[in-house]
């Protein structure tokens, strides 16, 4: 090793953006994040 | 600047468009937090980047030269260019980084008309 350092850290390559998760496995055209009303009942 | 910035269909060259990030890059000398920052810190954070790229980027041919702009000018800011030996090799590179992220960010990833790095700067 050209340095003497202690172990490799990991590389920044696909290291994705904080959030990136919430948006994969969300429905097309839904927000994610945002709860769907249930029908029949009032939120006050 | 009087050159023509065209992207070429096929190159050895690849430019990866604002991929490194300078540490201090708000405040030179100084990190996001408004602390002093060594000048060693700042050039290990530099070679941390350059190995991480080179590691990468040699996974998909032989790399004749590998730059990467740390200045902090708005032109061409953290652009990294590297030269492959074929053409081929810096199109499995550019399909290869297409879409994926480096620290957070969406890689940045197109053909690069440069080949000789001497005659590439723009006056």
């Amino acid at each position: 090793d050209r340095r003497s350092r202690g172990s490799k850290r990991t590389s920044g390559f696909d290291m994705a953006p904080p959030g990136a998760a919430v948006v994969t496995g969300t429905t097309p055209g839904q927000l994610p994040g945002i709860t769907q009303p249930v029908p029949g009942v009032f939120s006050m | 600047c009087s050159r023509l910035h065209n992207k070429p269909t096929i190159s050895p060259t690849l430019l990866l468009s604002n991929m490194y990030q300078r540490p201090d890059m708000a405040t030179p000398g100084m990190d996001l937090n408004g602390q002093t920052m060594d000048q060693k810190k700042i050039q290990e954070h530099f070679e941390d980047f350059y190995e991480d790229m080179f590691e990468e980027l040699s996974k998909y041919g032989e790399i004749e030269s590998l730059n990467v702009c740390d200045n902090l000018a708005d032109h061409m800011v953290g652009n990294v260019y590297v030269q492959f030996r074929e053409e081929e090799e810096a199109a499995a590179a550019l399909k290869a980084l297409s879409g994926r992220f480096y620290a957070g960010r969406p890689i940045i990833v197109d053909f690069s008309p440069v080949t000789d790095f001497r005659e590439a700067t723009c006056r």
